[in-house]
């Protein structure tokens, strides 16, 4: 046999019979590094960038779960770290009890703490990048393939991963660095045996906790919007601190379930006495643990939750839509007549009927708005006369187009609003419009609201008088005027139809219409006027382009995007696929993250605990007994953080549905009942790993 | 070989200090075999753990081979541990992933590259101690009592000035603590070694050729072995029940 002759080999030969915590180690800063490099990769990617509307709800909240789940793996790293630690001073202590000086143990130290946290750590970055590239591609092979799904990356996102990087190898050296400044040798020795009890709170804090939670959640949701109404400001980003009681409130709960428990058995108090205590005296790794399983599964669950918030009301509002096809465009654009698009239905076999169409003009229209005050963050609401564009029809043209007496008097106008009344662009503070050539002026005033599902877009759209709108719409050019249009199909609908109809409709447009449903030309002409450049005309907007008619920045944001049921109920999920497929990710993610963590949480208590375990057969426990403790101590690891983070976040999701426009819609009712189905699946995962954890544990420990 | 001077030690816990030694006084003379004996909270493994540099002392002085523990940086405690201290532990403290040999070498390969005469000196000890069969196992295949005579030839690998040893058969059955004991023995006989042990074993105690009885952080008494082993004890055994019944005596006065 070969001896060790210098304490390079030995430290080799000590690090190969420690593979084993090694191995833990490496595997936990892979996946976490994996997990964070893959989202990242995916977040910054052009592919979803171009998709999700910059400073949307949409990528605030993917931005809200990233930096959820970076939380959780960088608590994970810091977790393994002391693992691999705690075993490892045993070692150190017994070296330094020998007479080995810091300077003689630092070198084998430092070079394997860098070794192992620095290549596990780029593996999981390199393997970050063909994790995300299989189950996107696994996306588009089985569920939706889109224009928009062809996967790129941007470099950008390796900064997220780089500065992970940095974290975990600089605090694992600095970990190294404190282990080899303790002056108490003793300590060092003893630290793999020492536990760790966390400080025992009342019973208190467990209610206490969960009031916390439910407060931060209000509070940080809620003060954005207090912002706005009460002190006229956009809220800052800080305002996310209004959050915090929630994560304080989330520590006191788990303090709560480590300490004390949530099953009160007052007659037989000794029933969970030995896994309590296990869970007790290794208190702070259980409570941090418990903390990274719960917010990771709540980020699962939000992000899986987008999908049914989204689709249930999108397909609803395409079922119950008035009319198969209805759009809209610009009268100076030639767009295929009637005669034109009965001649192509002939071709697909198709008959139309309920033909409607009408005249409408787009006229400039005073409100009160929110003025920005320059270079700050605060805003007035102030009168603007020309604040921005209004489609308006007058009333025979609305009663032709919808079937519904609209009576306006003159000087008067009237809103049209959807049915939910859920329209976010009314305005119904203006004092006068404006002929946008003539610049001729008519005062008018509110007079209510006309219900109309498909006259709403991003543009509002009113109603004068057959007098007023014949006296304000003389000299307008064809450019400010257009014509509404609707149609039915006698009998089933055809997508090919749809689909040829779209494109013969996309392409009979000029450039002059490449345009989003933001751009405002009112405003552009208020702004060049006072000798500004309007923001539409800068790099800022996003613009839209005919050659990607498919993409859904085109179908979202197109000014004249047409309304065609069958086109939109049949591409609904492959012009939504990005956006989808991103949360589906992120769902997958966050939850593979979580039951890493649980399934590791659980290998850790089997090896802390074995001689425990062992003790209690030499006592006499049976393999029943030992089974009931150890399927206590997985099902805290396993149960609460689900139950709490399903919960917690399912609440908060009502809670943000309710606070859009303080009531629940049908469609949101319906959204709830969808989620209630997929938090189901996803407890039943949990589950399943669960058992796995139970078997494995059960095992390893030969029970 | 070992003096101890007046030594004080105390922890500190939150606001609170709480003194474990005060003001202990002995030496420990080259070639002679000491005990420290006491009740649990006496202070025996503080003062064991202050002479071996592992934890700081609050006031007095240690001396080892006329060399003072006080004021010595890291590095020169470190030596100090290597070179002139031999350590034998209750728990073995053996690590798992090497065999017995490299851990009987250690020591020497925490100075630097082993040598052939060193890797002959283990072997001698193995020899003198009846591990050689055991060499090329690891801790987990063995016995206790065997990885407690591995921890005993460990200490002594580097010849050192004393051999300090915490509790040594405090982890054995008889059979394996009276092997261990016996080794001390050898050692000292054959190799001339200074023993200084921490035990609340009467047994393992009355080896040695004097006895310190640790209470409430200060020497009780000091026991000279003039005879034979067995009478020996049964000394030690007396004084340790007068020091219960004084114990005793006190509380019922309280």
């Amino acid at each position: 046999m070969a001896h060790i002759m210098n304490m390079k080999q030995m430290e080799q030969k000590l690090q190969k019979a420690d593979r084993k915590q090694s191995h833990l180690y490496l595997f936990c800063n892979f996946m976490a590094l994996m997990i964070i490099s893959a989202y990242s990769a995916l977040m910054f990617s052009p592919t979803v960038q171009n998709v999700f509307p910059e400073g949307g709800d949409s990528a605030k909240q993917m931005y809200m779960i990233f930096v959820m789940t970076l939380i959780g793996c960088v608590v994970f790293t810091i977790y393994a770290l002391g693992l691999f630690f705690r075993h490892k001073s045993g070692q150190l202590g017994i070296l330094m009890a020998l007479g080995a000086s810091r300077k003689r143990l630092a070198p084998g130290l430092f070079r394997e703490v860098f070794v192992l946290s620095s290549v596990s750590a780029l593996a999981g970055i390199v393997a970050g990048f063909p994790f995300v590239w299989v189950i996107w591609q696994g996306f588009r092979l089985v569920l939706i393939d889109s224009s928009d799904m062809v996967l790129s990356f941007d470099l950008k996102c390796l900064i997220v991963s780089f500065l992970f990087f940095l974290l975990v190898v600089g605090f694992a050296c600095l970990t190294a660095w404190r282990y080899l400044r303790k002056t108490n040798i003793m300590e060092v020795i003893r630290e793999e045996h020492i536990n760790e009890p966390v400080k025992e709170l009342g019973k208190w804090c467990g209610s206490v906790g969960m009031v916390l939670i439910f407060v931060g959640a209000a509070l940080g949701y809620g003060t954005p919007s207090l912002c706005h109404d009460w002190l006229h400001m956009y809220p800052p980003s800080w305002l996310g601190i209004f959050y915090a009681p929630a994560l304080v409130g989330l520590y006191m709960v788990m303090l709560h379930t480590v300490v004390h428990g949530w099953r009160n058995n007052r007659k037989n108090p000794y029933r969970n006495i030995i896994s309590r205590s296990m869970m007790k005296f290794q208190g702070k790794q259980t409570v941090n643990n418990l903390i990274v399983i719960t917010l990771l599964i709540a980020g699962a669950c939000f992000g899986i939750f987008y999908l049914p918030a989204s689709a249930v009301s999108a397909l609803v509002r395409y079922a119950n839509q008035a009319y198969d096809y209805f759009y809209h465009y610009r009268a100076d654009q030639n767009v295929p007549d009637r005669e034109a698009v009965e001649a192509l239905g002939n071709k697909y076999q198709l008959t139309l009927k309920d033909w409607g169409e009408c005249e409408y003009i787009t006229l400039g229209m005073g409100e009160r708005t929110i003025v920005e005050e320059e270079g700050s963050s605060h805003y007035d609401i102030e009168y603007v006369p020309m604040a921005g564009e209004e489609k308006v029809l007058s009333e025979d043209a609305y009663r032709m187009l919808t079937g519904q007496e609209a009576d306006v008097e003159p000087g008067t106008y009237m809103n049209i609003i959807d049915m939910d009344e859920t329209s976010l662009y009314v305005n119904n503070s203006a004092r006068e419009f404006t002929n946008m050539v003539t610049r001729k002026q008519l005062d008018t005033e509110f007079a209510g609201y006309l219900y109309h599902d498909l006259l709403c877009d991003q543009i509002g759209c009113s109603v004068l008088s057959n007098e007023d709108y014949a006296l304000i719409s003389e000299g307008l050019t064809d450019d400010w005027k257009g014509r509404f249009v609707q149609f039915n199909i006698d009998g089933k609908d055809d997508y090919q139809f749809a689909n040829a109809f779209y494109n013969l409709f996309v392409y009979s447009f000029d450039k002059s219409c490449e345009l989003p449903n933001y751009y405002d030309r009112v405003q552009k002409i208020r702004d060049n006027e006072a000798g500004e450049v309007y923001w539409g005309d800068t790099e800022d907007m996003s613009a839209v382009s005919y050659e990607h008619k498919d993409s859904f920045q085109f179908r979202v944001f197109w000014a004249y995007q047409p309304q065609f049921r069958v086109l939109s109920q049949n591409d609904y999920l492959r012009s939504m696929a990005v956006l989808f497929m991103m949360f589906l990710f992120i769902c997958i993610v966050c939850m593979l993250t979580a039951l890493v963590v649980c399934y590791t949480r659980c290998q850790t208590i089997a090896l802390n605990n074995r001689y425990i375990f062992d003790d209690l057969k030499k006592l006499g426990a049976s393999p029943q007994f030992l089974h009931k403790e150890i399927r206590s101590q997985c099902k805290n690891v396993f149960q609460v953080p689900a139950i709490i983070g399903m919960t917690a976040i399912y609440m908060f999701f009502v809670m943000i549905l309710y606070g859009n426009d303080n009531r629940l819609l049908l469609t949101e009712i319906l959204a709830m009942f969808v989620c209630l189905g997929i938090l189901g699946v996803l407890a039943t995962i949990v589950y399943v790993v669960y058992r796995v954890s139970v078997r494995t544990i059960k095992r390893q420990l030969e029970i | 070989m070992l003096y101890v001077n007046d030594l004080h030690k105390s922890y500190e816990v939150g606001k609170n200090k709480y003194p474990v030694l005060k003001g202990v006084d002995f030496h420990v003379a080259q070639g002679e075999f000491v005990a420290v004996m006491g009740p649990s909270g006496s202070g025996k493994t503080t003062l064991l753990n202050c002479i071996s540099c592992y934890i700081p002392f609050d006031k007095g002085s240690i001396t080892v081979g006329g060399v003072k523990l006080a004021g010595q940086n890291e590095e020169m405690l470190a030596e100090i541990r290597n070179t002139k201290l031999g350590f034998v532990f209750q728990d073995f403290m053996l690590l798992d992933g090497l065999t017995i040999r490299e851990n009987i070498l250690i020591p020497r390969i925490i100075q630097g590259e082993v040598s052939s005469e060193a890797e002959k000196l283990a072997d001698e000890l193995a020899s003198m101690f009846g591990i050689s069969h055991i060499l090329n196992k690891y801790p987990a295949e063995i016995s206790g009592g065997e990885k407690q005579r591995a921890a005993v030839a460990r200490s002594l690998i580097n010849n050192p000035l004393i051999i300090l040893a915490d509790e040594p058969t405090g982890n054995l059955d008889s059979k394996a603590s009276r092997t261990v004991i016996e080794t001390f023995g050898n050692a000292k006989t054959k190799m001339n070694a200074t023993i200084f042990m921490v035990t609340h074993d009467s047994f393992a105690a009355s080896f040695c050729d004097r006895v310190i009885l640790l209470k409430d952080g200060s020497i009780y008494r000091q026991l000279e072995k003039n005879g034979e082993r067995g009478a020996f004890q049964d000394e030690l055994l007396d004084v340790i029940k007068e020091m219960s019944m004084n114990d005793r005596e006190n509380s019922l006065k309280l």
